[in-house]
């Protein structure tokens, strides 16, 4: 007999049922390293084909499945079941809207992202060759670059919570990842944006955002390197 | 979107909880120091009386006050901020706020300013 971990996964349909619940399955431990992807899976495929959860590269560069797992927000497809306490309560991500099950509603979540202009802006004439920097201009985005978009940050922000305008933790970072990049030229549109209630000045240093993020990431850093600007440029 | 009288951006209200909590740790520890390492024990009516009627100490009492009634309202000016969405409720607590930190800024020079050893 091969052992076996319950998994606690929420439920929720919203053509069927009025309100979610909660479905033990018992996911069986095949190999060695098994991760809670691994399990979703088994419960997909041998269990009960209902259950939506999304995935697609499984290994943590897509970002799809970001999940709040025994409380804490983290892909699963690079959590290791034998990392956590059974039994693993599995939950969407908070905060936002349940589409199905697992499945959340990430409009909201993205349309804050493109709000901080996520791409490179620039008003001078292009050189003959790339936009050239340094290899200590380039360092700076080292923490910054890297984000999946997974949305664990966000919707681990008690801001993010009770502020439904607050752009969170991933769009700020983002906005970082560009304001500090020495080719970009837009930095002042987009302290136009984020120098607001519902942008860096709502965060509370909360630092929940730095235990979520999957890639080891520190949102509440580069926030706090956007109001040192903005208190800079202002007083 | 933005809240009901809010045109400020709150960077403001950041910094400046901020520097007012830095004058309110600086006051506490002068506090500490002079209650129980400059003065010579015990600790009596008449003496702190006589250190708290000069005018020196009502001026630096009077920067504390200012100060922690800033820090104490603007907090909860953030707490409303975060948790209050409905216009109305936002005009009313926040009208309260000034209130009461008028009230507590009044009672509080008033005292100060009036403070005299008694015999």
């Amino acid at each position: 007999m091969a052992e076996k971990v319950t998994f606690k996964v929420f439920r929720f349909n919203p053509e069927k049922d009025k309100k979610p619940y909660y479905q033990d399955f018992e996911v069986e431990i095949r190999k060695p390293g098994m991760m809670v992807l691994d399990g979703l899976n088994q419960i997909r495929w041998e269990m009960d084909g209902t259950l939506a959860f999304r995935r697609s590269c499984r290994e943590g560069v897509c970002g799809s499945d970001g999940l709040n797992i025994n409380g804490v927000n983290m892909l699963s497809c690079i959590t290791h079941i034998s990392d956590l306490k059974p039994p693993i309560v599995i939950q969407p991500l908070p905060s936002l809207p349940v589409v199905k099950d697992l499945v959340v509603d990430l409009t909201d979540f993205m349309n804050k992202f493109f709000l901080v202009k996520p791409y490179l802006i620039t008003y001078s004439p292009p050189p003959d060759k790339e936009r050239l920097q340094t290899p200590e201009e380039r360092k700076k985005l080292d923490g910054l670059y890297e984000c999946i978009l997974c949305a664990c940050c966000s919707t681990s922000c008690p801001s993010y919570w009770a502020d439904p305008e607050y752009l969170g933790p991933s769009a700020l970072l983002n906005s970082a990842r560009f304001i500090l990049d020495s080719r970009d030229e837009g930095a002042d549109e987009r302290f136009e944006i984020i120098n607001d209630r519902h942008g860096v000045w709502r965060c509370h240093t909360i630092l929940n955002c730095i235990e979520a993020c999957p890639k080891l990431l520190n949102p509440t850093e580069a926030i706090g390197e956007l109001k040192k600007i903005l208190i800079k440029k202002k007083f | 979107m933005k809240y009901f009288g809010s045109g400020r951006s709150g960077a403001f209200d950041w910094f400046f909880q901020r520097v007012s909590g830095i004058v309110l740790l600086v006051t506490l520890f002068l506090h500490f120091y002079v209650m129980h390492f400059a003065i010579e024990g015990p600790i009596t009516y008449e003496k702190v009386m006589v250190r708290l009627s000069s005018p020196g100490w009502k001026a630096l009492d009077i920067v504390f006050l200012i100060f922690a009634v800033y820090h104490a309202v603007n907090g909860f000016k953030l707490i409303i901020d975060d948790y209050v969405h409905s216009t109305v409720l936002r005009a009313v607590t926040i009208g309260l706020l000034w209130v009461m930190g008028i009230a507590f800024l009044t009672i509080g020079i008033m005292t100060i300013v009036n403070l005299r050893v008694q015999s």
